[in-house]
């Protein structure tokens, strides 16, 4: 019976300390704001590359940071709340939308942050900014890029990133504009989708687009993503005879198809991807030269650095501090954090009526963004109607910015050179 | 232990389980209480068949998931409520478990424990790539519907802490009715002595799969109370294999075979995992993880029979030194 007690007790305490556990010391004039990221499991680089990218921000806004373009960073924390300080409160949802749900619970209710950043992942993004919405707190997601979660008709959420289908609208208005500098339209175009949802999706959107803006699709491949050969596939495409491939693979099948183009012989005027495979790091490594002068869709670029010297300061900062350069990921997530602060800087309190106002009402121009868009201005969904993507290629090894013309480092390649002159 | 002590000690404990959201009002420590009784319930539904009959699965997320999305889609197409679409779910659910459990159950031991992983493997597979019930992007249940009909609570955690604690006694209350009936005598014999159960005139495929029919009743309601209380579902976060695992594990941890065993598995493991997420989490170290695995090893190495096995030993030996 003794024994028992003991065990009963020990159980005991397990429970109480996990009631007992809150933040509850909160330093004088810090405004908190919660972080919910993926810091353990498969996503755990990248979570700690968008960890570090949030705390660069922080140290930015909270000291003088003298010669910066970017709201906040002259003066030391938020000018209108007394120079308070931003203090952000981290947590690990693991990439389990369970976890990222009871996370911002407890950051709501425990932690008494007054808005919350996160959470990369599509589906906790959606699960965490439910409960952020059920609390009337404001849901900053700069990378998730799901349509849906701004199809939801929530008042509390707020996404500076573009979605899925901005990106495929991107890839028509790219060539929309490539017609009107080079004079080239591709007359045949074949797309070659994967089959899970990512793919498929973008499929339906291709379609739909191709046939609105009078491009002609002479040949429709889904294919499943884990093939292990796709001559059969690439054969069609041949037979075809298409001069744009619009692809959008995983990076199995993304290597498994330049591969099987090179030994087929099969070369279009240009290949079209949709980032993911394409973008990987491990693409060009196994690939090497045969990897040149495909096109894909990106949201930041690292010589993006060279028309914008804003981007470049501020990646001379955090190669400093971190030893890597920024990426989309962690761009995004810098953004984030600082739309968030300036409104709630300008919403002069913390009250989260009174941030939601003035994210409402945010208006940054994008010379003040180290993002390639037009700027960040939400619409009644959440959505920032300012964001749009780039569209790089890879010439030499690197990927370089191409589209838009403006913001290009390097002149595109088309059509690309065969497969014996490189 | 005599029966009447027994039943006093169940009622004080029940009453305290009432009582107990009004002494905790922060609604993050409710979630976590509520958290403990979720998977003290899919626990016991686990330990009908992984304990009492001694077929270890390890592809239960896919009951959970049966159960979820009937809900869900029941809900979002045909505006039904989630009270009867969770039953609708859970038949569908025995229905599923019956059709596999027939080929599966001609498998023994690991074996066995290896289909149910393809099984929920494909489940998984499948619904990512089924656009009628949302495919990867999954399913959200509509915030605008409140109340005790649609399920749906805003901001109180109350109602769901006694939904969670009504279906938890509710699976508890099946499982014992099974230890008392013959039903539990079969289960037994058929995990322990499979052979001579045989040879007693039982028909091990027949009653193995009125253990699975039922487990996988009562997990598929515990995916339906998952689906409102976090309003969303995909196929990540409802048929996943971690979700299995977790089912398998409080059930070991607390003590497999026993009624209470995954309840105080439940407690110990949910317990661990949130207070280690909460104090190391937010470091991105990985520590939380570190220490939780430490602790399952910890428990597995020194309880192998779980906790309420390991009470039981020392009841047993304490009894024998007073004699």
């Amino acid at each position: 019976m003794l024994n028992k007690l003991r065990a009963v007790a020990l159980l005991a305490a397990v429970l109480i300390m996990g009631l007992t556990l809150s933040g509850n010391v909160l330093a004088e004039n810090e405004i908190k704001i919660g972080a919910i990221y993926p810091l353990t499991g498969a996503a755990a680089s990248t979570g700690l590359e968008m960890k570090n990218a949030l705390e660069l921000a922080v140290e930015i806004i909270n000291n003088e940071t003298k010669g910066l373009n970017l709201p906040l960073a002259a003066t030391a924390g938020l000018p209108n709340l007394k120079n308070a300080k931003i203090k952000l409160i981290f947590a690990d949802h693991q990439g389990n939308p369970q976890v990222g749900a009871t996370e911002a619970e407890r950051l709501i209710t425990q932690e008494k942050v007054v808005a919350i950043i996160g959470a990369y992942f599509s589906n906790v993004t959606a699960t965490a900014s439910q409960v952020a919405e059920r609390y009337g707190i404001p849901f900053m997601n700069p990378e998730s890029s799901s349509a849906t979660l701004t199809q939801r008709g929530f008042k509390w959420f707020f996404r500076t990133t573009p979605h899925d289908d901005l990106f495929v609208h991107n890839f028509f208005d790219f060539l929309k504009a490539v017609e009107q500098k080079k004079g080239v339209k591709p007359k045949r175009i074949a797309r070659m989708n994967e089959n899970t949802l990512w793919g498929t999706e973008t499929t339906k959107l291709e379609d739909k687009l191709a046939k609105e803006r009078g491009y002609n699709i002479v040949e429709k491949i889904t294919y499943p993503a884990k093939s292990t050969q796709l001559t059969s596939e690439v054969q069609r495409l041949k037979a075809s005879n298409a001069d744009l491939i619009m692809q959008s693979s995983y990076l199995g099948d993304a290597i498994l198809a330049m591969k099987t183009y090179k030994e087929q012989g099969f070369t279009p005027e240009a290949i079209l991807a949709n980032n993911a495979g394409f973008n990987d790091s491990e693409f060009l490594k196994t690939l090497g030269k045969d990897g040149n002068f495909i096109l894909s869709r990106e949201v930041w670029a690292l010589d993006l650095t060279s028309r914008n010297p804003l981007i470049k300061q501020v990646n001379d900062l955090y190669s400093q501090k971190y030893k890597v350069n920024f990426n989309g990921n962690s761009a995004r997530s810098f953004t984030g954090l600082f739309v968030l602060a300036d409104a709630i800087n300008r919403a002069k309190s913390t009250e989260p009526e009174a941030i939601r106002k003035a994210l409402s009402e945010t208006n940054v121009p994008g010379n003040q963004l180290i993002m390639p868009w037009g700027g960040v201005k939400f619409d009644a969904a959440g959505q920032n109607t300012l964001g749009s993507g780039i569209i790089v290629q890879v010439q030499d090894g690197k990927y370089v910015t191409v589209w838009p013309f403006e913001l290009a480092s390097k002149d595109i390649i088309w059509p690309m050179p065969g497969w014996d002159k490189r | 232990m005599t029966a009447r002590r027994r039943n006093i000690q169940v009622v004080a404990a029940l009453a305290a389980a009432c009582a107990l959201p009004l002494a905790v009002t922060n609604p993050g420590h409710q979630n976590f209480l509520i958290l403990i009784l979720m998977f003290a319930q899919v626990g016991v539904a686990w330990n009908i068949l992984g304990g009492y009959a001694g077929q270890v699965s390890l592809g239960h997320a896919a009951f959970f998931g049966i159960g979820a999305y009937t809900s869900t889609v029941l809900l979002t197409h045909a505006g039904l409520t989630p009270w009867i679409g969770m039953l609708v779910g859970g038949l569908v659910a025995s229905a599923f478990a019956v059709l596999i459990g027939w080929p599966c159950f001609r498998l023994k031991g690991h074996y066995f424990s290896m289909a149910t992983i393809a099984v929920a493997e494909i489940m998984q597979v499948m619904f990512t790539n089924w656009e009628g019930v949302g495919g990867a992007v999954g399913l959200y249940v509509p915030l605008k519907d409140q109340g005790w009909e649609a399920m749906v609570f805003n901001t109180s955690k109350l109602p769901y802490y006694y939904i969670a604690l009504g279906l938890l006694v509710a699976t508890l209350a099946a499982n014992w009715a099974i230890e008392k009936s013959f039903l539990g005598y079969y289960f037994r014999a058929i995990k322990d002595e499979p052979e001579a159960a045989r040879s007693l005139g039982i028909s091990l495929t027949r009653y193995k799969l009125v253990a699975i029919a039922i487990s996988s009743f009562f997990t598929a309601l515990g995916g339906s109370f998952y689906a409102q209380k976090e309003l969303f579902i995909d196929p990540g976060s409802v048929l996943t294999t971690a979700l299995s695992i977790k089912m398998a594990l409080v059930t070991i941890l607390g003590g497999v075979g026993s009624l209470f065993g995954p309840v105080v598995g439940s407690l110990l493991l949910t317990g661990i995992e949130e207070v280690t997420r909460q104090v190391f989490g937010g470091s991105g170290q990985g520590t939380d993880l570190i220490l939780y695995a430490l602790i399952i090893i910890g428990v597995a190495v020194f309880y192998p029979t779980g906790i309420m096995g390991w009470l039981k030993q020392r009841r047993f030996l304490v009894a024998e030194v007073k004699k």
